[in-house]
C-alpha cells in the first residue's frame, strides 16, 4: 500500500531528502523551502528557509557533506549550510540572466548543475582561495531552456535534456577541482563542455526527465511525446525508443540496472524492463484493486443536483496521485537496488512506493 | 445530423486530455517573466501543432497548445441572422464577465466566436478531467441554449406583435 502524506493543496514543485530519509526539503510552489522532519510516519516543520524572491525551481541534498543547493526562477542558486540548527545561505554567481529550472550535487559533491532558461549549464565549483563558489557554463549547442539533468557516478558526465526536444551529454571536468578522469565507454576527454553525445526521439518532444543508471552505462530520458529513450553505452550509444500510448511521463528513474519507473501526467507511477528493448511491466499504483468509492447514496446524487445542477458526483481520480507527478526520488535501496520509492505532485502530496 | 456529434465531443476531449499536460515555466526571453507561451508565441519550440476539429464547414474547434498553456477557440454554428446576433451577444455577455469563468479569454481568437485560455496556474488548482468536462458541456449546451433563445425571441415578437395589433 503506498504511504501517502499531503502538505496542502498547492503542488510540491520540488524536494529533496537527507541522507537517511529522516528530513525532507521541498518547496510547495512558492518562493520558500521548508525542511520537514519525518519521524515515525509524522511530519513537523523544523526551519523554514527565506532567501530566494520568486518561485523555487530546484532543490538537492548532499547526503555526505549535508549541504543543501537550492535555485530559483529569481536567476540566483544558494548553498545552505547547517551551523547549529539553523541553515545559512552563500549565494552562488550563476551568471545566467533567466531562471534556473534545476539543480544536482555531483556523485562526489565537490560541484553542482544548474540548469537554466539561458539555454546553459552552469557548472559550480568552491574556489578557495576566494571563498566563493564560482561558475563555468556549458553551451554548445543547446538551443532551449534546460529542463532536467543527471551526474553520471563518475563525477565528470553531465546528462542534460532541454526543451529543443534533444538529450545531451557532456563532459563537466573542472581541472582546478577534479583528478584526471579516467576513460569512460561514453568517450574519453579531458575539455570541459565537450559534447559526448546527442540525442533525440525521433520527431521529439520537450524532454522532461533525465536519470543515469547507478553504474552509469544507461541513461534513459521522458519526453512529452509520451516517449522513453534508452542510451546504451554498453553497447556503442544504441539508442531504444518505445513510444507509449499513455499521457507524457514527468520524471524517470533506475531503480536497478534493467527496470526504469516513470511517472507524469497520468499520475500513476510504471515500471519499465530494459533488456535490449524496453518493456512494459506493470503500474505500481493498482487503482482496480483498491477499495471502490462505494455507490454513490442517493441522496448525494439529489444534494448535487440540487445545489449544482450536477448530474455525477465522482470528481476525485482513482489513483493515489490526484495531479500530475512531478518528481520521483529513491527512498530506500539506492539506484542499484531500490526497494522505496518517493513521488510528489501538483496534488501537494509525497507518495512513498514500496518496489517489490 | 446528431451523429456527427458524440464522435465530434469525443475527438475534442481526447485532443484536450492530452493538449492539458502544462507545466509551470519561465519566459526564455524576459528575465523574470511566466507569460502563457501560446499568447506571446515568441519562441516556436515551446508551441505545439495546432489542431482543427471541424464537424462541419461552420462548425469547428481550433486548439493550440504550448508547454505552459492552451487556447481553445470554438466556431458556434450560426444558420441565419437571428442566429448570428444572438450568438454574438451571448458570447460578448459571456467575455465581458470574463474573470468569474477563469478559463475564458476576453477576446475570441480571429475567425472563431469564443476563446479559452488554460495555463499550468489552472490545471494546478483544478482537476485536468474536470477542466475537459466543463469545455465539452459548455460545447454540447450552447446549441441547445441558442435554439432556445432563438425559439423565444420569436415568440415574444409575436405576443408583442399581437398585443399591439389588438388596438386596430
Amino acid at each position: 500500500m503506498p504511504d501517502a502524506h499531503s502538505f496542502g493543496v498547492d503542488p510540491i514543485t520540488c524536494y529533496s531528502w537527507n541522507k537517511d530519509q529522516t528530513q525532507l526539503a521541498l518547496s510547495v510552489n512558492n518562493n520558500e523551502v521548508q525542511i520537514q522532519n519525518f519521524a515515525n510516519g509524522k511530519w513537523s516543520l523544523k526551519n523554514t528557509l527565506t532567501d530566494h524572491t520568486q518561485r523555487v525551481t530546484g532543490i538537492d541534498w548532499a547526503s555526505k557533506s549535508n549541504r543543501i543547493v537550492t535555485c530559483a526562477a529569481d536567476r540566483n542558486a544558494y548553498v545552505w549550510v547547517q551551523e547549529s540548527g539553523k541553515w545559512s545561505p552563500t549565494l552562488v554567481v550563476l551568471g545566467i540572466t533567466r531562471a534556473a529550472t534545476c539543480v544536482k550535487w555531483s556523485p562526489m559533491e565537490n560541484k553542482f548543475a544548474v540548469g537554466s532558461g539561458n539555454r546553459c549549464v552552469a557548472v559550480c565549483s568552491y574556489d578557495k582561495e576566494n571563498n566563493w563558489w564560482t561558475s563555468k557554463k556549458i553551451k554548445k549547442p543547446i538551443r532551449s531552456t534546460v529542463t532536467c539533468l543527471d551526474w553520471h557516478p563518475n563525477n565528470y558526465l553531465i546528462a542534460c535534456g532541454s526543451t529543443d526536444f534533444k538529450a545531451r551529454v557532456y563532459s563537466a571536468y573542472i581541472k582546478e577541482v577534479d583528478e584526471k578522469p579516467a576513460p569512460s565507454n561514453w568517450g574519453t576527454t579531458n575539455n570541459f563542455a565537450n559534447l559526448m553525445g546527442e540525442f533525440s526521439s525521433e520527431a521529439g518532444g520537450w524532454v522532461h526527465g533525465i536519470s543515469f543508471s547507478a553504474s552509469g552505462n544507461h541513461l534513459a530520458w521522458v519526453a512529452h511525446d509520451s516517449s522513453i529513450c534508452v542510451v546504451d553505452a554498453n553497447h556503442g550509444l544504441k539508442l531504444t525508443i518505445v513510444k507509449t500510448e499513455y499521457l507524457p511521463f514527468m520524471d524517470v528513474i533506475w531503480i536497478n540496472e534493467s527496470s526504469i519507473i516513470v511517472a507524469g501526467y497520468g499520475c500513476v507511477p510504471m515500471r519499465f524492463n530494459y533488456k535490449d528493448s524496453l518493456t512494459f511491466v506493470g503500474k505500481l499504483d493498482d487503482a482496480d484493486s483498491k477499495q471502490q468509492p462505494g455507490k454513490v447514496s442517493a441522496m448525494a446524487q439529489f444534494k448535487a443536483m440540487d445545489s449544482r445542477a450536477a448530474t455525477d458526483v465522482e470528481t476525485t481520480l482513482n489513483s493515489t496521485h490526484q495531479n500530475t507527478i512531478v518528481q520521483l526520488s529513491v527512498f530506500a535501496g539506492g539506484k542499484e537496488r531500490c526497494t522505496k520509492l518517493s513521488s510528489v505532485g501538483t496534488d501537494g502530496q509525497i507518495v512513498i512506493w514500496d518496489i517489490k | 445530423m446528431s451523429t456527427t456529434l458524440q464522435p465530434y465531443l469525443k475527438a475534442v476531449r481526447q485532443t484536450l486530455t492530452a493538449a492539458i499536460c502544462l507545466e509551470n515555466f519561465s519566459s526564455q526571453v524576459v528575465e523574470r517573466h511566466n507569460k502563457p507561451e501560446v499568447e506571446v508565441r515568441t519562441s516556436k519550440e515551446l508551441l505545439l501543432t495546432p489542431v482543427t476539429i471541424s464537424r462541419n464547414e461552420k462548425e469547428k474547434v481550433l486548439i493550440e497548445g504550448s508547454i505552459n498553456s492552451l487556447r481553445i477557440s470554438i466556431a458556434i454554428k450560426q444558420a441565419d441572422e437571428i442566429e448570428k446576433i444572438l450568438c454574438h451577444k451571448f458570447m460578448r455577455f459571456m467575455m465581458m464577465r470574463a474573470e468569474n469563468f477563469i478559463v475564458l479569454r476576453r477576446k475570441p481568437v480571429e475567425g472563431y466566436d469564443i476563446s479559452f485560455l488554460i495555463t499550468n496556474f489552472h490545471t494546478e488548482q483544478m482537476y485536468k478531467h474536470k477542466v475537459v468536462d466543463f469545455i465539452i458541456h459548455f460545447m454540447e449546451e450552447i446549441d441547445k441554449e441558442m435554439s432556445e433563445m432563438k425559439l423565444a425571441v420569436n415568440s415574444r415578437a409575436r405576443i408583442s406583435a399581437e398585443e399591439f395589433l389588438k388596438r386596430f
